[in-house]
């Protein structure tokens, strides 16, 4: 019997160190919250190691990117990116999840736990360099997702909305496993910066477009993308608002940074860039029209979030750095403001009888009597809208940009186009919160105003968006820097 | 390798062989007299109430579930265990690197038993 | 072993009749030393001091009617005993009787061990289920949960012996016991691995369903428990499983952990008496040595049934989960730490 054994470097630990430090915070979660049931140190156990490793990573954000690990991930540079915005997304969500779970009586030790452990099977997701990390990563997420879903589990839309998650999740996870499984018989690898050279030399069959056909399958699903959205919005209206939040931008963010590295790293763009724009038509029209006829808040966020998913695949659709780059910075942009958006919609649950059960006219005067809430809002729709002074408008020339340069033409005219419509029902919500006024028979305001952490979460959230805005060095920068990296991504070895 | 599993089989075959025989003997030699008493399902004399195929406490489900857990963990330690004495003697520093190792897994293992103990999972 | 198959087979088969028959005295052993230890002479009446008792039993069981319920499913409930038997016969095989003399000689004998003993549970749950009685049902349940919970402390008691002997093969396992010249049977597992053993014996209680871990069929709050439902054959049929369960379970514990087939002093033996070597009388002695340790722990086992009040539900759960489970990992961690150790100071070369 021969073992060979190598120590890992010392390096492969300040390299994962995030993944490390968030994955023993989360047992420590766990240990305090069995040992001193303290669901506020929890909170902060939570959020500290969030912000450290949420700086940690914005330190490396200029290294080239590497792989650590005996080549599972990428450190670094792109990497790095993703796991800002996955970080950001969390970081953020504590700091409103927990006064919002307090006042529903739900501030568990274990959201945190579960949120920590969920960050890291994102990380992992997102930064994978073999598919078996990836899948890991995957599954690591998800089976945190589908519990944070049922937390308040005498709800019946909750436990309805949880069950549809796992039980879609689990089949789409199979399609997934099935088509890496495939990919390996075909190639004999799992290592992405391997498929190249195999394809060079192997003839890739049926086996391995068959593999390749079953990831998308997969991919399409956990980013929310039509024909496989039909989970989202039963989804996000059951979960907690804040998890919604965080569900709609993290695990997407997470999941297209896979995808850009499995589709732009490994695989050839001729054969996947039809079918990736015809998705990306599909979820622009169809999340964008269907959002129009909502009159529950939470799902017409949902609706609007497959659009944004489209926006997105426009992106990756275009198969060039820029396109990937493009993605990327609007996943950011789209993490902030709809972080924001869910945010805002948790606070205005305690304002009224109709919980998270909120319509579009039980928000009437809202913006009124939480100036706050209102401005955040609206800042985070018109963004969302990409409106044009707004982060959202730069992200959606970046996406589209791209595409137009890629002879994506055509997609890129439809995105505009149904932007536009989009407009419709993101204005109607600004419309009815501060220009109707509140019936009569509303209740009186039960709540005194928006927690002080999570209204500085919220209010920089706004911040961030404007930011861009009327600083253009930061955004040219920001810009610059995104042309730069990606193209790292795509070069093949 | 797979052949010193061809006794197995041969002794499952027979021991069930066996079993089918106890079985169908009893088939054979036993009378056969059934009537709609003696057939019903025993409830202490009285007639059954219901079906017995009903719902039961969800504890057993969670035992099941841990079981499962703990019952991987045991499995994943069996090959270091075969190995573990062949890497100490091979370099007892590897040795230590692989205890670590495994002592990582182990103590977030004995975590989740201390959680659920605590949080009462195991009470009946 | 080198043999033909067809000596194989035969050899399984003997084995077979010699566990049918055993299970037969054994019951007959366990009324009489019932009888012992509450003062009753027990059963005398068939044959010279009623030994043909168990024998005449079988007989009167084969001619039973054979009684399956009408709610029942009528292929499980005939599914279950053939399965308990089937297990309890296979797992006899896999234990070497003396040196060389082992019909199932794999790598992994003892994850096989552990294995079919944990299939065993499905043939309690089944019956509990196919049944569809109340009492049946709720007594598969608990004989389901109390097994998986107690099979987890045996397979970390099984682990240290693993740990100490570096191997799955039950043959080796018994070959690393035997201790070098005066050392002798402070070889054994038992001495090496103390806490191993005795979790190892609690935890086979529990896994043949004996006293004091019958509550899968206590009487008074479930009638018969699974084999509520089961009459004739059918019932014998779990009857000579229970019986020929605890009969290998005898075996395992020995085998594992007092030396299985050697002679206690073997190396001394072997070097006082060169000629002795190789020999088919040292394989006899071995067989006997094995079955006279056998026989002890058969004794211990209705000893126990007869001085242990049977468990309540969440006594049994609690022992399970919360004592011998940490226990028994601490123990593995503890072995692991020693050897590290050891290894780090050059103990023992």
């Amino acid at each position: 019997m021969d073992i060979t054994f190598y120590f890992p470097p010392l390096a492969d630990y300040v390299a994962t160190f995030p993944m490390l430090v968030l994955a023993v915070a989360a047992l420590l979660c766990v240990v305090v919250d069995i040992f001193y049931n303290d669901a506020k140190g929890v909170a902060i156990l939570a959020g500290a190691s969030l912000l450290v490793t949420l700086l940690f990573e914005a330190a490396r954000l200029s290294l080239p990117p590497a792989k650590a690990l005996y080549g599972m991930v990428y450190v670094g540079g792109t990497a790095s990116l993703v796991n800002m915005t996955i970080l950001f997304s969390g970081f953020l969500t504590v700091l409103i999840a927990q006064p919002y779970l307090k006042r529903l009586g739900r501030n568990y030790g274990e959201v945190y736990a579960l949120l920590l452990v969920a960050v890291v099977g994102m990380m992992a997701l997102g930064s994978a360099a073999n598919l078996l990390t990836l899948f890991a990563g995957l599954e690591t997420m998800s089976v945190c997702l589908y519990i944070l879903t049922a937390l308040v589990r005498e709800k019946d839309g909750a436990i309805e909305s949880a069950l549809k998650y796992f039980l879609l999740g689990a089949f789409s996870t199979g399609f997934l496993l099935y088509g890496i499984a495939l990919i390996y018989g075909a190639t004999g690898t799992m290592d992405l910066s391997d498929f190249a050279d195999r394809l060079a030399s192997t003839n890739a069959g049926v086996m391995f477009w068959g593999g390749t056909a079953l990831l998308l399958v997969g991919f399409f699903f956990k980013v929310s993308a039509v024909p496989f959205h039909m989970w989202t919005p039963d989804v996000y209206q059951g979960a907690p608002t804040p998890i919604s939040g965080f569900m709609a931008t993290a695990s997407k963010t997470s999941a297209f940074a896979a995808m850009v590295l499995v589709l732009g790293r490994a695989l050839p763009s001729a054969q996947w860039q039809t079918t990736v724009a015809i998705v990306a038509l599909l979820s622009m029209v169809i999340g964008n029209f269907v959002a129009l006829a909502q009159s529950n808040v939470k799902r017409m966020l949902a609706y609007s979030s497959i659009a944004h998913a489209g926006y997105v695949l426009t992106g990756i659709a275009s198969a060039t750095p820029e396109g990937y780059a493009g993605a990327l910075y609007y996943l950011l942009v789209y993490t902030v403001m709809n972080v924001g958006a869910f945010g805002v919609l948790a606070y205005l649950e305690h304002d009224n009888r109709q919980g998270d059960t909120q319509t579009v006219d039980s928000l009437a005067g809202t913006g009124q009597r939480y100036p706050l809430l209102g401005v955040v809002m609206a800042v985070c729709l018109f963004s969302l809208l990409g409106f044009p002074p707004l982060a959202g408008f730069f992200g959606k020339v970046y996406v589209f940009g791209p595409a137009v340069k890629s002879g994506l033409a055509w997609l890129a005219v439809a995105g505009v186009l149904t932007s536009a419509v989009s407009a419709a029902y993101y204005l109607r919500v600004l419309y009815v919160m501060w220009m109707k006024p509140s019936p009569d028979d509303a209740v009186a305001p039960q709540f005194e105003g928006v927690p002080p952490l999570a209204a500085v979460a919220l209010a920089g959230c706004a911040a961030f968006l404007l930011l861009l805005t009327f600083t253009p060095w930061v955004m040219d920068a920001a810009v610059a820097f995104f042309r730069d990296v990606p193209a790292a991504i795509v070069s093949l070895p | 390798m797979l052949a010193s599993f061809i006794p197995l089989f041969l002794q499952i075959l027979m021991a069930a062989g066996l079993a089918y025989t106890l079985l169908i003997a009893a088939k054979k030699l036993g009378p056969k007299r059934p009537n709609a008493v003696k057939t019903m399902a025993y409830e202490s004399g009285m007639d059954p109430v219901g079906t017995a195929r009903d719902r039961y406490s969800v504890k057993f489900y969670l035992v099941a579930m841990i079981f499962i857990v703990f019952d991987v963990e045991v499995v994943f330690l069996y090959p270091w265990a075969v190995t573990f004495r062949e890497f100490l003697t091979r370099s007892p520093q590897l040795g230590l690197f692989v205890l670590g190792v495994v002592g990582v897994f182990l103590a977030v293992l004995t975590l989740g038993l201390v959680y659920d103990i605590k949080k009462g999972g195991l009470e009946f | 072993m080198d043999l033909p198959l067809y000596w194989v087979a035969l050899i399984g088969f003997a084995i077979i009749n010699f566990f049918l028959v055993s299970a037969s005295v054994l019951v007959y052993y366990e009324r009489k030393v019932s009888g012992w230890i509450q003062n009753r002479p027990g059963p005398n009446r068939v044959g010279p001091w009623g030994f043909l008792q168990p024998f005449a039993d079988v007989a009167k069981l084969i001619f039973k009617e054979d009684i399956s319920p009408t709610a029942s499913s009528p292929f499980i409930h005939s599914l279950a005993p053939v399965l308990m038997v089937t297990i309890a016969m296979t797992t006899a095989a896999l234990i070497p009787f003396a040196r060389g003399f082992v019909i199932v000689d794999t790598e992994v004998s003892a994850l096989l061990v552990l294995a079919l003993t944990s299939i065993a549970v499905y043939g309690v749950t089944l019956a509990g289920w196919s049944s569809n009685s109340k009492f049946s049902l709720l007594g598969g349940l608990r004989s389901s949960a109390q097994m998986i919970s107690y099979e987890l402390a045996m397979g970390l008691s099984v682990l240290t012996v693993v740990l100490i002997t570096g191997s799955l093969r039950l043959v080796d396992i018994v070959e690393y016991q035997n201790g070098p010249g005066a050392w002798g049977i402070l070889g054994w597992n038992v001495f090496r691995a103390p806490i191993a053993a005795l979790i190892f014996i609690v935890t086979a209680f529990a896994e043949t369903n004996r006293a004091p871990f019958d509550l899968p069929e206590a009487e008074q709050e479930l009638v018969g428990g699974y084999h509520t439902e089961y009459s004739g054959m059918k019932f014998g049929m779990f009857f000579l499983a229970e019986y020929v369960n605890f009969f290998v379970a005898s075996f395992v514990i020995v085998t594992l952990f007092f030396g299985g087939y050697l002679l206690p002093w073997e190396d001394a033996l072997l070097s006082a008496l060169p000629g002795l070597k190789d020999s088919v009388l040292l394989g006899v002695l071995q067989v006997l040595s094995l079955l006279l340790k056998a026989a002890f722990f058969a004794f211990v086992f209705i000893w126990v049934r007869w001085t242990l009040p049977r468990f309540k539900y969440q006594q049994l759960m609690t022992l399970g989960w919360k004592m011998l489970l940490p226990i028994a990992l601490a123990n593995v961690v503890l072995y692991a730490l020693f050897f590290t150790f050891k290894a780090l100071l050059g103990w023992g070369g």
